[in-house]
C-alpha cells in the first residue's frame, strides 16, 4: 500500500532531518524513529510537524499529539494517507 | 583567602509590559493587574499570539530620552537608554566624572527588531546609515550608554539567552570586588522581534492564551520585551539592596530542553546560597524562572525541591504579568525582588489554580510580610542556568582570592571548512547533521584543544563572540521572509543565540560548571581571556576552556584555548 507515500516521506524526512548520510534503503519503515531506532529527538518531532504541515496540510496542534503519530514512517504515512487535505 | 566586601545596589530602573518606571511596576503587581495582551508595536502576522509588549511607540521613547525624532531605532536600545537613566538618577549621584564607569549589559537578539526590517537590503548590500549588518549585540550595549549620555563608559555585553541579564548583575559584582571600576551599571534589555517571535513559535512553546506557570494547565510561555539595570557600587554609604550571593552553573543536557529534575538549576541556586552562607530557610520569596512551558516548569520544581526539601519558601513566577523578556528577564525580575523587599510583599503567580503533580504550589501574593532576603532565578537555552540571593540588610558579599599563576595548555584554531572531515573523531554524524560551519569550526577547535591540554572536562567555559551564529540566524530569517511567518525551521533557530557553542561544549563534556559568553565586537575574546584568567588566578577554576568563533560569508574562525593552573 503506502510505498509510494513512504519513499516520498523518507527522502522529505532526510531532507529536513539534515540525513544525508542515509539513503531511503537505509531507514526501516516499520523501526522505531525516536530513541533506540533512528535515534531522533524533540527538535526532529517538530521538523515532522513542519513537514506535515507544508507538504499535507496537515496541521498538529502541540508536540505531544505528534509523538502518538511519529511512531515509524509507516505509521505516519498511514495517517498523513487519512488526513491530507493536499 | 576570603575577601568581604560590600556590593550594594544603589539605583534601579526598569520598562517592562507592567510599567514605564519602577512605581509603575510596583502598582501593576500589588494590584495584579497583567501586562499581557494582543500585539500592538511589533510588525507581525502573528497577531493570534499575546505578548508583553512595553506600551511605548519608538517615537515616544526617543522624546522620554531627548533623542532626534526621525532617526530609526531599536527598542532594545531605547528601553536599555531609559532604564539606565532612571537607575542612575535614584543615586543621587552628581557627577561621573572622574569615576570609572562600567555598562554591563545582556542581550541576544540585541538590534534585531531594527535589522530585520532592514534584512532585503542589507542582502543587496545597501546597508542604510546607523543599521548595524548584523546581530551584533554590543552594539545596542554603546548605544545605550550613549543614549542614557554616558558615552565614556566601558561596555560589556553578556548573550547567555535567557539567563544574560542576571549573568550581567554577576559580572558587575565581579568587576566592582576586583576594583575593576567604581560605578558598574549592570542589567539587560531585550525588544520584541519577528525573528525571536517566530523562533520560539517554531518551538511550539508559545501559549496563545495568558501564560500559566507551575499550572497544570500551562501550555508554554508569552513573550515579553523590557529592560532593567541597577547602580552597583562597593562599600556604598546607603543602598536599596545587597549582593549576598550569586550560582552560574550549566545544565548540560540539552540545547533547547531542561533536564529532568534541573541539574543546572539545583546547582545554581546551591552556589549561591553557599556563597552566601545561609541555610535555605532563610530564603524568604524566591522568584523563579517558570515561564510556563511544561518542561521548564516541572524541572523547576524538582530542582527547587531537591534545595529547599520540606521548607519551601514562598514562590512565584512574575511572567503572567510581564511575559518572558527572554534575555532581560533576569535583571526584571531581580527588581521585583528588590521590590518586595522594600515594600514587604511577595509578588502573585498570577493567575495560578492548579497543582502540576510534583510541582510547587506557588503563592497568589501577600502582603505586610517582612522579607529579608530573596532568590532570582534565571535560566537559559542551552542550560544556562544562574540564580542571585539579594538582601535588604547590609551584607558582605564573599571573594575567594587566591593568587594562582596561569598557563595556556592548548591553543588551537580551525579557520578553514577542508579541516571538517576530523570532526568525526569528536562527535557522531547524528550529533553534527545539524551543525553550521561555525559550530563546526568551534566544536572541531575546542576537542582538539582539550585533547591536547589532556583534558577531558574543564572546570568553566567561557566564550566570546562578534556576531554569533550569522549562517543559522540569517537563514532563519531569510525563512521568515521568504514563508511570510508560517512553517519555519526550528533547526535553525535553536542553534541561532550566541551562546550556542559554549553550551553545546558544555553538553558534549558534560561541563556543569561556570558557562557565559562575551559578545561585544572586537573586544569579545579580551573580555573571555580576562575572566578565565581571573576564574584561575582566584582559585575558583584549575582548568578553563576559552573560545572565540566568528564567521563572515566568506569564512570562519574558531580559536580555543585551555588555560590552566600552575
Amino acid at each position: 500500500m503506502n510505498d509510494d507515500l513512504i519513499l516520498e516521506l523518507k527522502n522529505q524526512i532526510i531532507d529536513a532531518l539534515n540525513l544525508e548520510e542515509l539513503t531511503p534503503e537505509d531507514i526501516d519503515a516499520d523501526a522505531p524513529l525516536f530513541g533506540a531506532g533512528l535515534g531522533l529527538d524533540s527538535i526532529d518531532a517538530l521538523e515532522l510537524i513542519v513537514i506535515l504541515d507544508k507538504n499535507y496540510g496537515i496541521k498538529l496542534a502541540s508536540p505531544a499529539e505528534g509523538k502518538a503519530i511519529f511512531k515509524s514512517v509507516a505509521a505516519i504515512a498511514e495517517y498523513v494517507a487519512k488526513n491530507r487535505s493536499r | 583567602m576570603q575577601n568581604l566586601s560590600r556590593i550594594g545596589i544603589t539605583g534601579l530602573g526598569v520598562i517592562c509590559a507592567i510599567g514605564n518606571n519602577a512605581d509603575e511596576v510596583l502598582y501593576s503587581l500589588k494590584k495584579g493587574v497583567s501586562g499581557i495582551g494582543p500585539v500592538r508595536y511589533l510588525q507581525t502576522r502573528h497577531t493570534e499570539i499575546p505578548v508583553g509588549e512595553v506600551k511605548l511607540s519608538n517615537r515616544e521613547m526617543a522624546d522620554m530620552l531627548g533623542l532626534e525624532r526621525d532617526r530609526l531605532y531599536s527598542r532594545t536600545s531605547l528601553m536599555g537608554a531609559i532604564s539606565i537613566r532612571q537607575a542612575l538618577r535614584q543615586t543621587g549621584i552628581r557627577s561621573l566624572a572622574g569615576k570609572r564607569v562600567a555598562v554591563i549589559s545582556g542581550t541576544t537578539v540585541g538590534v534585531m527588531d531594527l535589522v530585520e526590517n532592514f534584512r532585503p537590503q542589507i542582502l543587496r548590500g545597501e546597508i542604510p546609515d546607523n543599521i548595524p549588518s548584523g546581530n551584533e549585540c554590543g552594539h545596542s550595549t554603546r548605544e545605550m550608554a550613549e543614549f542614557a549620555g554616558i558615552p565614556q563608559a566601558q561596555c560589556c555585553t553578556i548573550s547567555t539567552a535567557c539567563s544574560s541579564a542576571l549573568n550581567s548583575i554577576i559580572t558587575g559584582c565581579e568587576m566592582l570586588q576586583r576594583d575593576e571600576a567604581d560605578i558598574v551599571i549592570a542589567g539587560g534589555s531585550e525588544a520584541l522581534s519577528r525573528f525571536h517571535l517566530n523562533g520560539f513559535n517554531s518551538l511550539m512553546i508559545l501559549d496563545k492564551k495568558r501564560c500559566r506557570p507551575f499550572d497544570a494547565t500551562r501550555a508554554g510561555l508569552n513573550l515579553g520585551e523590557g529592560a532593567a539595570f541597577v547602580v552597583m557600587q562597593k562599600n556604598p554609604t546607603d543602598a536599596l539592596s545587597y549582593v549576598a550571593g550569586y550560582g552560574n552553573r550549566c545544565d548540560a543536557f540539552h540545547q533547547t530542553a531542561s533536564s529532568e529534575n534541573g541539574d543546572g538549576a539545583f546547582l545554581a541556586m546551591s552556589d549561591a546560597l553557599s556563597m552566601a552562607g545561609l541555610r535555605p530557610e532563610d530564603i524568604g520569596y524566591v522568584n523563579a524562572h517558570g515561564t510556563g512551558t511544561p518542561d521548564n516548569d516541572i524541572s523547576e520544581s524538582r530542582a527547587i525541591r531537591r534545595l529547599f526539601k520540606d521548607t519551601v519558601p514562598p514562590v512565584s513566577s512574575t511572567k503572567a504579568f510581564t511575559g518572558h523578556t527572554t534575555s532581560a528577564s533576569g535583571s526584571i525580575e531581580a527588581v521585583i525582588c528588590i521590590l518586595a523587599i522594600r515594600h514587604g510583599f511577595l509578588p502573585a503567580n498570577l493567575g495560578w489554580k492548579n497543582l502540576i503533580e510534583g510541582g510547587i504550589r506557588p503563592t497568589n501574593g501577600k502582603k505586610g510580610v517582612a522579607l529579608k532576603y530573596a532568590m532570582c532565578n534565571s535560566f537559559g537555552f542551552g542550560g544556562n542556568d544562574s540564580s542571585i540571593i539579594l538582601s535588604g540588610d547590609e551584607f558582605g558579599l564573599q571573594y575567594a582570592d587566591g593568587d594562582f599563576a596561569v598557563e595556556t595548555l592548548a591553543d588551537e584554531k580551525v579557520c578553514d571548512v577542508e579541516s571538517f572531515g576530523q570532526l568525526k573523531e569528536y562527535v557522531s554524524p547524528m550529533e553534527s547533521r545539524r551543525m553550521g560551519k561555525l559550530m563546526k569550526a568551534a566544536i572541531l577547535s575546542a576537542f582538539k584543544a582539550l585533547k591536547i591540554s589532556g583534558t577531558e572536562c574543564p572546570d568553566a567555559i567561557i566564550t566570546g563572540t562578534s556576531h554569533g551564529m550569522q549562517e543559522t540566524g540569517n537563514r532563519f530569517l531569510d525563512d521568515i521572509i521568504a514563508n511570510g511567518e508560517e512553517l519555519l525551521s526550528p533547526t535553525l533557530f535553536m542553534q541561532s543565540t550566541h551562546n550556542t557553542i559554549g553550551s553545546s561544549i558544555a553538553i558534549r563534556t558534560g561541563c556543569h560548571g561556570y558557562n557565559i559568553t562575551y559578545s561585544q565586537g572586537d573586544d569579545s575574546l579580551g573580555w573571555a581571556l580576562k575572566d578565565a584568567r581571573e576564574k584561575i588566578r582566584s582559585g575558583r577554576a584549575r582548568t578553563v576552556l576559552v573560545g572565540c568563533y566568528d564567521e563572515s560569508s566568506e569564512g570562519v574562525d574558531a580559536r580555543t584555548l585551555i588555560l590552566g593552573r600552575k
